[in-house]
């Protein structure tokens, strides 16, 4: 089983009390289960008697998770407790024990395919590509990282490798890619291509401000907690002219409203509603402070449940300045 | 009550009808996570593949109302009922022994007001102490409650435990920083504290519910003090030659009546354990650091004082940086490797004595736990500091206890027996911050001799049917 490879996961978090405050999904849902302690026992359960692989209440509870890396964000020791989530859900899937929406949704990435349009060095990977003047832009959907966070390890593997045929066949060296989980999923897997996020390659292009605007930057679960925490988004938003005020209580706990779990709005949109309602509820007291995320998924969520919610993603920002 | 009979389900509906039926959860998932607290007994025998027992139902009320419906109809039906907080605590307090109502309080988990003119904020209990403190220190604040588990447990779960946390020695323990209390009584009675903590209107009722282990009630709402974030904090490290040297030294800057935010002195051996591991500090005798905060010109006044004390007997001078460190790196003591993990067996011998007694009381806990258990190792540190005493943090650790649970266990009570005992019998109390829970309810009586049964009298009178975390604290179990 995958669970296995997460021996040390399992136990240290599955006695462990010390970063419960800092789960998203735990923090509105108040259950035990929704802790890494609670799913490190039950991954415990399952390493003892693979039969508890089954239990429905525990498969909910492992779909359930944001998996927003912000418990080994905190962690002094750095235990992956995603990844033993991520290993559970392989091994669930590889059991046939997903749940039916979870193989539905599956059926549905599966079929993504990819398709390269217009000339240059630079490739593109995103939603504005009117904002990359000369890039070629790939289009499709998702490159395989919602069936990775789901489980679905093969078909992943399938849809990256049509992914990563066309931007062979492209003959671009450089990738940008917009969106933090599929930056994540790509940064290290295109060998002889160099894949930079859309928010350093605006830093690096150099922005002009525009003006002076209080904004929260929504930190992304990805590039905060598993890509190092680049400041090329905040440098971004500060070339723009944007005075970033900081949000919510503290700065470990995520607000990327499901933004780990890649498609928790699709899955779950009660528990994403209720995520949002902590950012909407957090934000209230903030006046006319506008919110900037690097996801178009968690701005996409965070107005789906509040159209009135002030929030734009880092190319929009971008857009605005050039309006 | 067993699930799925008629019974069952009418109470279950009875409760979601009050909190609403997400907030009535019965599934395998929870339930694991509602078995096991952070007690040791239970996490051994999960790691020895057997269950503990689980709640029949957990239910998470949203305000003081719901929480006095529930009571209403667990009286009713005479159904156990269990408060759960963050479940961290390590007696076992917060464990459904007989199954029935875990009440998990983590719904109610609102800042309802902060007050900058009395400097106090009022919560509700279920709030995760770190969430609180960030919120306080959000309006400039601090409830200067920073116990290592201030990420694990809840407000309520603080209270019902007496906790400490690490500048106790300054700001008091959590008794000292509450106000005044909401509480629902087992009956189902929703009732308010006096709102002031010193009075002259008759015994303190706020007293009575700090430290009752949600054995006498259930704690919704809290008003607690805060303080304003000091401009400066600073430490200092020494190394004493044995232990004694360092207690000698502590207990004086205690005696003189200076007032640190803390002082922590670890014995040889987990200095040598400890210390090094966490701190990196190789060296062999007893580590004492402590901290003043304050205006920086009187920190600066009273460090030079405290300095003065310690540079009589210590051996040597670690410095700022060997103290600053131990303030940056408290909590690292609690997060896996560095915390003792199953299989190991392991438990904190938490005692509190006077300044006169706290070392008779350290000898005579090592030497039993050395005579007759010689596979476990016995370390301590000494942790909160009072004007007349301080607590010793004991421990003991087997690094390889019986592979058979229950042998495991009865091995690890009768560590905590003869330890305990023998603390008691030097004037230790048992215990300073953790409580009594499940896992030293036996020994109250020995404890508080025939003064418990006034305590008895008063669980009988507060909770007729015996509802409310049944067994624990000393108190009957299931059945009035
Ligand atoms: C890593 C670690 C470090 C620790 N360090 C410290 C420390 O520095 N200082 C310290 O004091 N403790 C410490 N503890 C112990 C623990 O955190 C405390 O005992 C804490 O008070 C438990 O709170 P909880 O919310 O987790 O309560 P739980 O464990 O859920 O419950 C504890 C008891 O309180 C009762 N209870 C809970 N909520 C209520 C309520 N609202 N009304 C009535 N009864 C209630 C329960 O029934 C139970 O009897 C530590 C624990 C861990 C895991
Ligand atoms: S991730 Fe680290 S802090 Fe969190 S439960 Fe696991 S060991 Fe504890």
């Amino acid at each position: 089983m995958h669970i296995e490879n997460y021996l040390n996961v399992i136990n240290a978090c599955r006695f462990c009390f010390m970063c419960r405050h800092l789960d998203p999904v735990g923090n509105v849902t108040f259950r035990e289960a929704d802790t890494p302690r609670g799913r490190a026992l039950m991954c415990d359960r399952i390493r003892m008697d693979a039969a508890n692989l089954s239990n429905a209440d525990y498969i909910d509870a492992f779909y359930r998770s944001a998996m927003s890396a912000a418990n080994r964000f905190h962690c002094v020791s750095d235990y992956d407790e995603t990844g033993l989530v991520l290993a559970v859900r392989r091994d669930i899937v590889e059991a046939d024990l997903a749940p039916a929406a979870v193989k539905a949704l599956a059926k549905t990435l599966e079929k993504d395919t990819f398709s390269v349009k217009g000339k240059g060095r630079v490739l593109y990977f995103g939603p504005t590509p009117e904002l990359y003047k000369g890039c070629a832009v790939i289009t499709g959907g998702d490159p395989g990282k919602a069936l990775a966070v789901l489980g679905f390890e093969a078909a992943s593997k399938k849809v990256f490798t049509r992914f990563k045929k066309a931007v062979t066949d492209s003959g671009c060296k450089t990738l940008i890619v917009a969106e933090p989980s599929a930056f994540e999923f790509l940064h290290d897997r295109l060998p002889g291509v160099k894949v930079i996020h859309s928010a350093a390659y605006f830093v690096e292009q150099g922005m002009n401000k525009t003006g002076s605007r209080k904004a929260v930057y929504l930190e992304s679960d990805f590039l905060k907690n598993t890509c190092g925490n680049p400041s090329a988004p905040r440098d971004l938003l500060k070339q723009l002219g944007y005075k970033l005020v900081p949000f919510g209580t503290n700065v470990e706990e995520s607000y990327a409203v499901g933004e780990g779990a890649v498609v928790y709005d699709t899955l779950y949109p009660a528990l994403a509603e209720r995520l949002c309602q902590r950012v909407y509820d957090l934000a209230e007291g903030l006046g006319k402070t506008r919110f900037i995320t690097a996801s178009q998924t968690v701005k996409d969520t965070l107005k789906k449940y509040n159209p009135a919610f002030d929030v734009i993603t880092l190319e929009e920002a971008v857009a605005l300045s050039q309006d | 009550m067993t699930p799925k009979n008629y019974l069952y389900e009418m109470i279950r509906s009875e409760l979601t009808w009050v909190v609403g039926d997400e907030h009535v959860q019965a599934n395998e998932a929870d339930n694991l996570g509602h078995s096991i607290d952070y007690y040791w007994v239970p996490e051994c025998w999960h790691d020895r593949g057997e269950r503990p027992t689980p709640p029949d139902l957990v239910v998470y009320p949203g305000n003081t109302q719901e929480v006095a419906a529930i009571l209403k109809i667990a009286n009713t039906h005479k159904i156990p009922v269990t408060p759960w907080g963050g479940g961290s605590g390590s007696q076992g307090g917060a464990l459904p022994v007989y199954g029935g109502i875990v009440l998990d309080m983590k719904r109610m988990n609102k800042v309802i007001e902060i007050d900058p003119v009395t400097m106090c904020v009022t919560a509700e209990a279920g709030i995760n102490a770190q969430h609180l403190e960030w919120e306080v220190e959000k309006a400039g604040f601090s409830t200067m409650h920073l116990p290592a588990s201030i990420s694990c447990a809840t407000l309520g779960g603080f209270i019902a435990h007496r906790g400490t946390g690490v500048l106790s020695t300054k700001y008091g323990k959590i008794e000292d920083m509450i106000m005044s209390l909401e509480v629902v009584t087992p009956t189902g009675e929703i009732i308010n504290t006096l709102p002031v903590p010193r009075h002259a209107s008759g015994p303190s009722l706020t007293e009575l519910f700090l430290g009752s282990e949600g054995t006498l009630g259930v704690v919704t709402k809290a008003v607690m003090k805060i303080h304003p974030i000091p401009a400066a904090r600073k430490f200092h490290a020494y190394l004493f030659e044995t232990m004694h040297d360092a207690m000698v030294a502590g207990s004086q800057l205690m005696i003189s009546r200076m007032r640190p935010a803390v002082i922590r002195l670890y014995d040889e051996a987990s200095t040598a354990r400890i210390i090094k591991r966490v701190l990196n500090i190789d060296r062999k005798g007893a580590y004492l650091v402590f901290g003043f905060d304050g205006p920086e010109k009187i920190v600066d006044l009273e460090m030079e004082e405290a300095c003065k004390i310690c540079e009589k007997t210590s051996k040597e001078d670690l410095g700022t940086e060997a103290g600053q460190s131990w303030w940056k790196n408290r909590y690292k003591f609690f997060y896996p490797p560095y915390m003792f993990q199953l299989p190991q067996a392991f438990g904190t011998l938490d005692t509190v004595a006077t300044f006169a007694n706290i070392e008779n009381v350290y000898w005579a806990m090592k030497n039993v736990v050395k005579e007759n258990f010689p596979q476990a190792a016995f370390i301590g540190h000494f942790s909160h500091w009072y004007d007349w005493g301080c607590m010793l943090y004991a421990r003991f650790i087997i690094d390889e206890p019986p592979k058979d649970p229950n042998e495991a266990v009865a091995l690890y009570n009768r560590i905590w027996d003869m330890a305990i005992r023998a603390a008691i019998r030097e004037g230790g109390v048992i215990n300073e911050h953790h409580g009594v829970g499940l896992k030293l309810g036996r020994i109250m009586r020995d404890l508080y001799g025939p003064a418990f049964n006034v305590l008895e009298s008063l669980k009988k009178v507060l909770d007729p049917n015996n509802i409310m975390n049944p067994g624990k604290m000393g108190f009957p179990g299931k059945g009035v």
